[in-house]
């Protein structure tokens, strides 16, 4: 699926990728190593979150990262100190650092703006592809539309029998973001068969919604699909949540127009209330007439972490059953985890 | 719990200070009265965080500041295994052991109703996500309004004008809550007095270029961390006087133990009990200063008031890239005279640690020793006296061969 256009990576979902296609660039989602090695834990912190180590792992251990150059965002500890790390060990063409407010109000906002127009000014230069109101505006367009195509296929979850298995939608948009079928390190369980499928579909199977951060593999969609059960969607930050963005198309200022998607809603832990991440959890639990919740979290994610309980209280005073489990990124841990959702798809069916 | 630990900590600090008056438990008398303070039903009360929150803002209204992390974290210094049992409250319901122990031990305080009331939450976002987290999550279980001051990691007339118009904003609700108008001559008066104590501490910071200094340092970290409480208060530069005169008395006098290393300290210093300052003592070591007991927000303009106070904030070590904290403890060995550098890693603050490697290398090219020394600042779980004790005789030897 990838394009000839020079690959600019970007790792968090509040980068607007449309500046990034507006200079020129192919926009990627850098999903990193796909198993954890030692180099991380040399020259980074070993308690940081796995997606960064994996990150710089894959960074370290190729001697560059493939990519035209790179943007990081203010969006967690652990990025601002990965950006210092990078800066000093890994040889990069290009790299920035963009300012993301944590707060979302119009303050921030107007902030926000300001610091696209500077993010568009330094990668204009560096593709030599100067950024205008018309070209922005082009590339709003077509990140509409395509975000456009992958919420449709969303929207169509809350159907009984899905009419996409969640794993399956889950990675399309990972091919979407990343630009290929992100299916490096393999299915963690096997998936049912089309016979058993059939078999499966007639009685009405017990629905699941994944939420959490970021993911690159499908493991646990597979898990819980491999239970008997189904997922119609993932609100994770690689999922649902980075196809729900309409940026208004028709503003006069298409950098605070962008600002605003992009500090608006959906958010995610990192900007988001608790309460308002909870609403959203309960609002798709109707939205995709969910039977259970599954939460993960990146391991050392603090953004996530801090979260959890006041998730876990609220889901469970509304009597929305929910299992929390960790991750490592890589699964390495798959097994263990298998046995705690195989037992909670378990406990819905019962 | 705390309020009547604050009350009896206050009590008898003020019993030790008419024995023997000393500056560093007069600014710990403070901070308990402070904490007292926040317990009274008549006070409005304003959670927010001394070391990394503008308070000459708070200083210009009449409302009582209250700092959840250090409030919860003073308890392991008192008991190390109540600290771990609350903390133990927060695991149950969910917080994970990955979290930093400040935190825990918050929400585990939180939990059993150990917490004063909250008027108003207040937070940054700089040194580090959880704090802002818990800010927040508190603020839901009270029903009130948590505002985290968002600071960019640079400093550019955008970036100044958004966290100035975002302290407007904070000063306007702080008036919703006390029924008192801002009064802007107050702010500006606050940010002369905390001006005049910035130059009080700097003379301290001088005097500890002196080889022996008179103190081993903590007392120095630890009011970095709490003297920003007083700031825009008249005590504050009185208490730096204060202590500005023992240590030119104690140096005067000549009657210091000899000094054989000096270290730089970096990051946190722990709360909990460690064999630390017992192991430095014994083998002459002393911290001359801590990364951030530094002053490194210079003058602030009080004809700009909420201008000056955004730019304290921006030019904190630990916002922007790595490059300004290298600067400040590149300039702190310049100005002290080393012998060594301990990073203190504590193990859930990612902020801190994540760059150690990247400060050994610099410390390296400069030839100067360097341990990253692991730990915890509260949770004993995580913390080995044993472990501490080899990694510092260690530290020390390398010290000791290079003299």
């Amino acid at each position: 699926m990838s394009d000839s256009r020079a690959k600019m990576g970007y790792f968090c979902s509040l980068v607007p990728t449309e500046v990034i296609a507006a200079a020129g660039y192919e926009p990627v989602w850098v999903k990193g190593r796909a198993e954890m090695t030692a180099a991380a834990d040399a020259q980074m912190y070993p308690n940081m979150c796995p997606y960064i180590k994996s990150l710089f792992t894959d960074a370290a251990e190729s001697g560059g990262n493939g990519f035209d150059g790179l943007v990081f965002a203010r969006s967690c500890d652990g990025v601002r100190r990965l950006y210092d790390v990078w800066k000093a060990y890994i040889p990069s063409k290009f790299i920035y650092m963009l300012e993301v407010p944590k707060n979302a109000d119009d303050l921030a906002v107007t902030y926000y703006a300001s610091q696209l127009h500077d993010f568009a000014a330094q990668i204009g230069k560096s593709s030599g592809c100067e950024i205008t109101a018309s070209t922005l505006r082009k590339a709003i367009k077509d990140a509409n539309a395509a975000r456009g195509k992958m919420r449709e296929l969303h929207s169509r979850q809350s159907a009984s029998p899905l009419p996409m298995s969640g794993s399956e939608l889950f990675m399309q948009g990972i091919q979407m973001l990343h630009g290929d079928d992100g299916a490096k390190g393999g299915p963690a369980t096997r998936r049912k068969s089309s016979a058993e499928d059939a078999a499966a579909g007639s009685r009405k199977k017990t629905r699941v919604m994944v939420c959490g951060n970021v993911m690159s593999r499908p493991d646990i969609l597979l898990m819980i699909e491999g239970s008997g059960a189904e997922v119609p969607v993932a609100d994770v930050c690689t999922g649902l949540r980075s196809f729900e963005r309409i940026v208004d198309e028709k503003g006069d200022d298409p950098f605070l127009s962008l600002a605003e998607a992009y500090l608006g809603l959906p958010r995610c832990s990192r900007t988001a209330e608790p309460a308002e991440t909870y609403a959203r959890i309960r609002d798709n639990v109707n939205r995709y007439n969910v039977n259970g919740v599954v939460l993960t979290a990146l391991k050392f994610c603090d953004q996530q972490l801090y979260d959890i309980p006041y998730l876990l209280k609220k889901l469970n005073d509304d009597g929305v059953p929910v299992l929390f489990v960790e991750n490592d990124y890589v699964f390495t841990d798959k097994d263990r985890i298998r046995t705690r959702v195989e037992a909670f798809v378990e406990m819905l069916e019962s | 719990m705390l309020n009547k630990y604050y009350t009896e900590m206050k009590s008898s600090l003020e019993a030790a200070y008419q024995q023997k008056p000393r500056a560093a438990t007069k600014m710990t008398i403070q901070l308990a009265s402070t904490f007292v303070e926040a317990y009274r039903a008549d006070k409005n009360v304003v959670w927010t965080s001394f070391y990394s929150f503008p308070m000459e803002l708070l200083a210009a209204f009449d409302v009582t500041p209250f700092d959840f992390e250090i409030a919860a974290n003073l308890l392991p210094t008192f008991s190390a295994d109540a600290a771990v049992e609350i903390m133990n409250r927060a695991e149950e319901v969910g917080y994970s052991t990955d979290i930093c122990s400040y935190h825990r031990l918050a929400a585990g305080c939180d939990m059993e109703g150990y917490m004063p009331r909250a008027d108003l939450l207040l937070s940054s976002s700089y040194f580090c996500d959880g704090k802002a987290k818990t800010n927040k999550t508190l603020a839901d279980r009270y029903g009130k309004e948590a505002i985290s001051l968002d600071i960019p990691n640079k400093i550019s007339p955008e970036s100044v004008d958004y966290v100035a118009g975002q302290l407007r904003r904070i000063a306007s609700r702080i008036e919703s809550i006390s029924g008192q108008k801002l009064d802007l001559e107050r702010l500006r008066e606050c940010i002369r007095v905390s001006n005049r104590a910035r130059r009080a501490y700097e003379q301290l910071a001088d005097l500890q270029k002196v080889s022996p200094f008179p103190y081993i340092g903590v007392p120095v970290i630890n009011m970095s961390i709490f003297g920003n409480m007083l700031a825009g208060k008249e005590i504050q530069e009185q208490i730096y006087l204060e202590l500005v005169d023992e240590s030119r008395k104690k140096i005067m006098e000549g009657k210091l133990t000899p000094e054989k290393y000096r270290v730089l300290w970096l990051a946190w210093f722990p709360v909990q009990p460690t064999v630390i300052t017992q192991i430095f003592r014994k083998n002459g070591v002393t911290i001359v200063m801590g990364e951030l007991a530094r002053n490194y927000g210079g003058g602030m303009d009080e004809s700009l008031p909420f201008e000056s106070l955004a730019l304290w904030c921006l030019r904190n070590p630990y916002v922007g890239a790595i490059e300004q904290r290298l600067k400040g403890i590149n300039e702190i060995i310049d100005e002290y005279n080393l012998d060594g550098v301990v990073h203190f890693s504590t193990d859930a603050c990612r902020h801190s640690c994540a760059a150690q490697k990247l400060i050994g290398d610099v410390m390296k090219e400069r030839n100067i020793p360097y341990l990253v020394l692991d730990g915890d600042m509260s949770d004993k779980r995580k913390y080995s006296p044993e472990r501490t004790e080899m990694l510092l005789e260690n530290f020390i030897g390398i010290m000791a061969g290079r003299k």
